[in-house]
């Protein structure tokens, strides 16, 4: 046994942990290839199932495939994972910015196998975000079991995130763009080249075992300055749909608390939904790549009358899909949805002005797709490389970079979270790397207290009250019962120095009947943002901390805005 | 009163039992109780290196609207004032997180097996999980509420006894009740006394224990009984590494299911605290 232990600790120690980011760079790739095993794996299932089902698309009960998917997904998630629904991306986001990264191993499972179900029912829905969430669980129990720091483990999530993006769009960039902008948060040069290696990792895994089905197929455009120009107007109208889509998921899924019906059964119910809409408009079942291609190729025969229709109904498909219970993520339907706008604009415009050069519709179809992506994620640079990826090159790049800055800008200017961080940010939750709240989040309250403040007896005279002032430099003085020990109050030196002043006062007055009763305390449970926020409101620079009801210490402002400096000096400086 | 317990409260008799134990080893020990009521079947304990979610059963859902009634019953009859805990961070609308900051948590020997709730059973494994990854001790009750007369620690020589020496040590001196070591011989006697002397808790030892009982290497079951009815038995974990403990299984999964006594489990991650 010793024997063993002594070469474990030799090859641990010695070999694999000589460099730690050496140790980044090997583990991002084993993380990168887990990410793109599990898009191919989500992809060729979903692959399958699809082309299974499609005969059957054309018979009435089709409709029900959908809710039979998306009840199934829900039932699985609620009882035999206990997951709640969604897609997950927030819960990354949320640990990387409160824990480091952890998160639960079921998670690298539970809603790949969720979202076949629902997507490959017919629900509309993405898998994007199951597979991210998949590759960043992976990435962050792979961290635990190398024993790694937090700093470490985020960007092993990280690099699940960027695996899982470039193993479905073949896009190693957009993966790595994907990763920091979305769920890091952070450009730091040690993030980078792991999840750039994880990124690439990914792509390539996905390229060996799935040879010759990339996603979509490059297609090059031709842009003139008619399509920069154009874009402007088409920025406008992806940031329009965007708000319209972010607000109709969101708004379905207070809807669908409201109904008083067991979970699964809403699930059903959105997923009926989509079935009676699939019937007349199968665009909007599945996830819709291959809508998406047909229109990038240039292919799409549908009207314009219909397209604008399916904008809509894709919309409201997802939003029934999601919001109702179903599990899948809104990449995918946000292509399709983009796509589907930049052909209806494309088509509007030039058939008011027919005589206009232009690159044609499939590349407005890609600029509405960076548009969407822009707005709803607002993370202009993921759709930037995710769409120039597509594309194959960079021909793209001017009206793209307009699309996707003003369609972000206006939604941000709108929404000011991006669909990924509303609910965390309305919830207070969302601590952004080098933010105000992060750092602070990062302060121990146990370090800011100062406990050696004098306690007296809420029965002792004033003139014993003195003679302790004396011995002491503090200016605050919190009372207590001398039974129970419990808090009472506190005493400022300031607001009795009338009673001071009278020697007569001396022996008459009791410390419990000039003690202030009102003075806010905190606790050890409050945030130091929530600390600074009572101090603020009461215009105080210090503040009581009672736990229990027993005196703890004192907090001031001038302590914690010291620490803080501190903190951000240290944060600051790992680069 | 710094220290801080951490009690799930369960709504049901059984629940009852536990609180009052864990109010029992609170007053014992100089420990502040704080109950979390479940509006959720589960919750999200973020550790140093691990994320464990507990997935409860239905029973700690029963009758909501009696629940905070019931608890403060309980806080008032044992002279406590009720704290109740509320989450503040969700990782998941219906998935809070509850705080790893506790000194020392209750956890029943299983929280999501029907079947072991009452008889002693063996440990579930989210609790298997929390003890393994907690920096805080888990006290694990007995069934039905019963007082502790005395400390036992079993301490079998590896770095988690050591841990649980200590935590005994230091639980009996806060207790004011009377420490008794107890060794199951594998080694020589003077392997683990010099263990002890070693970790330097010689001293605390002589100052504080009553007594160290060498017990003869017998089928474990019959050594067992030498083990007081009454005593809180602290005792470490998991510390053996998981081959080990594969191959031989837990000893104290082994104690738990055999002794009917109150537990106090030091696990790998644990830091005794001061009390």
């Amino acid at each position: 046994m010793h024997f063993v232990k002594y070469w474990y600790k030799f090859i641990y120690y010695r070999i694999f942990r000589m460099d730690d980011r050496l140790l980044l760079i090997i583990a991002g790739s084993i993380v990168g290839i887990c990410s793109g095993l599990a898009a191919v794996c989500l992809r060729q299932s979903l692959g399958a199932v699809l082309d299974w089902l499609h005969p059957f698309r054309h018979y009435w009960w089709a409709l029900f495939l959908p809710a039979a998917g998306a009840a199934l997904s829900s039932i699985y998630l609620e009882k035999v994972t206990k997951e709640g629904p969604g897609h997950g991306v927030p819960e990354i986001i949320y640990a990387v910015s409160r824990y480091g990264g952890l998160l639960r191993f079921r998670s690298s499972y539970s809603r790949l196998i969720s979202s076949f179900l629902t997507i490959g029912s017919g629900g509309s829905a993405g898998p994007e975000a199951p597979i991210v969430m998949s590759g960043s669980t992976i990435g962050s129990n792979l961290a635990k079991f190398l024993s790694l720091n937090d700093r470490q483990r985020i960007t092993l999530v990280g690099c699940g995130a960027a695996g899982a993006i470039s193993a479905i769009f073949n896009a190693p960039i957009a993966g790595l763009v994907f990763s920091i902008e979305i769920i890091l948060g952070e450009w730091k040069f040690v993030n980078i080249i792991p999840i750039a290696i994880a990124s690439v990792a990914g792509a390539e895994i996905s390229k060996i075992l799935y040879p010759g089905h990339t996603v979509f197929v490059h297609q090059p455009f031709n842009i003139v300055l008619t399509d920069v120009f154009a874009s402007l107007a088409l920025a406008v109208i992806t940031a329009i749909v965007s708000i319209i889509f972010t607000r109709s998921l969101r708004g379905m899924g207070k809807i669908s608390k409201q109904v008083p019906l067991p979970f699964w059964t809403r699930a059903g119910l959105g997923g009926c939904a989509v079935g009676i809409i699939g019937l007349f408009l199968p665009v909007v079942l599945g996830e819709g790549y291959h809508s998406i291609q047909s229109m990038i190729s240039g292919t799409y025969s549908m009207g314009i009358l219909i397209i604008i229709i399916s904008i809509a109904a894709k919309i409201f498909a997802t939003s029934m899909t999601l919001g109702w219970g179903g599990s899948g993520g809104i990449f995918a339907p946000c292509l399709v949805i983009g796509s589907l706008t930049g052909l209806a604009f494309h088509r509007t415009l030039f058939a008011l002005i027919p005589s206009l050069a232009n690159a044609g519709e499939g590349a407005y179809a890609l600029l509405g797709m960076a548009g969407l992506i822009s707005g709803m994620l607002q993370a202009p640079l993921t759709g930037i490389f995710l769409i120039v990826e597509i594309a194959g090159g960079y021909e793209t790049i001017l009206p793209l970079i307009v699309v996707s800055s003003i369609s972000a800008t206006l939604c941000h200017y709108i929404e000011p979270a991006s669909f990924y961080l509303k609910e965390l940010v309305e919830r207070g939750q969302l601590l952004r790397p080098g933010s105000d709240s992060r750092i602070l989040s990062d302060l121990s309250i146990q370090e800011l207290i100062d406990d050696s403040y004098v306690q007296v007896a809420q029965n002792m005279v004033l003139r014993e009250f003195l003679s302790v002032i004396k011995e002491s430099d503090k200016y605050l003085f919190p009372v207590i019962d001398e039974d129970t020990r419990d808090y009472l109050g506190l005493i400022q030196i300031n607001t009795i120095r009338q009673y001071a002043l009278d020697p007569g006062m001396h022996d008459m007055i009791l410390l419990n009947q000039i003690m202030d009763t009102t003075v806010v305390t905190g606790t050890l449970e409050n945030g130091l943002q929530e600390l600074l926020d009572m101090m603020d409101l009461n215009n105080i620079d210090i503040i009581p901390i009672v736990e229990n009801y027993k005196f703890i210490g004192m907090i001031s402002k001038a302590e914690i805005l010291n620490l803080y400096r501190r903190e951000l000096i240290m944060q600051t400086s790992i680069q | 009163m710094n220290k801080k317990l951490l009690h799930i409260f369960r709504n049901t008799p059984f629940g009852r039992e536990t609180f009052l134990q864990s109010l029992y080893f609170c007053k014992k020990v100089r420990v502040m109780p704080i109950v979390y009521i479940p509006e959720t079947t589960k919750f999200l304990m973020y550790f140093a290196q691990d994320a464990v979610q507990v997935d409860l059963d239905n029973s700690y859902l029963t009758s909501p609207e009696s629940s905070v009634k019931h608890a403060t019953e309980l806080f008032e009859a044992n002279n406590f004032k009720p704290v109740f805990f509320e989450p503040k961070n969700f990782t998941a609308s219906t998935l809070p997180d509850i705080p790893t900051n506790f000194d020392f948590v209750c956890l029943p020997r299983s929280i999501s097996d029907l079947s072991s709730k009452i008889g002693l059973g063996h440990l579930g494994p989210k609790v298997r999980r929390i003890v393994k990854t907690a920096n805080f001790p888990t006290l694990i009750t007995s069934p039905v509420f019963k007082e502790w007369k005395s400390i036992a620690i079993f301490f079998g020589g590896s770095e988690n006894a050591v841990k649980a020496a200590k935590l005994g040590l230091r639980i009996g001196k806060a207790a004011d009740l009377p420490v008794r070591l107890y060794t199951i011989k594998e080694k020589d006697e003077k392997y683990y006394r010099n263990l002890l002397k070693d970790s330097g808790l010689e001293d605390e030892f002589n100052k504080d224990a009553d007594d160290w009982h060498f017990l003869e290497n017998n089928p474990f079951k019959e050594v067992l009984y030498e083990i007081p009815h009454d005593a809180l038995i602290v005792l470490g974990a998991f510390g053996h590494g998981i081959i080990k403990d594969l191959v031989f299984g837990s000893k104290m999964e082994k104690i738990q299911s055999i002794l009917t006594n109150n537990l106090l489990i030091a696990g790998p991650n644990c830091t005794v605290p001061y009390l």
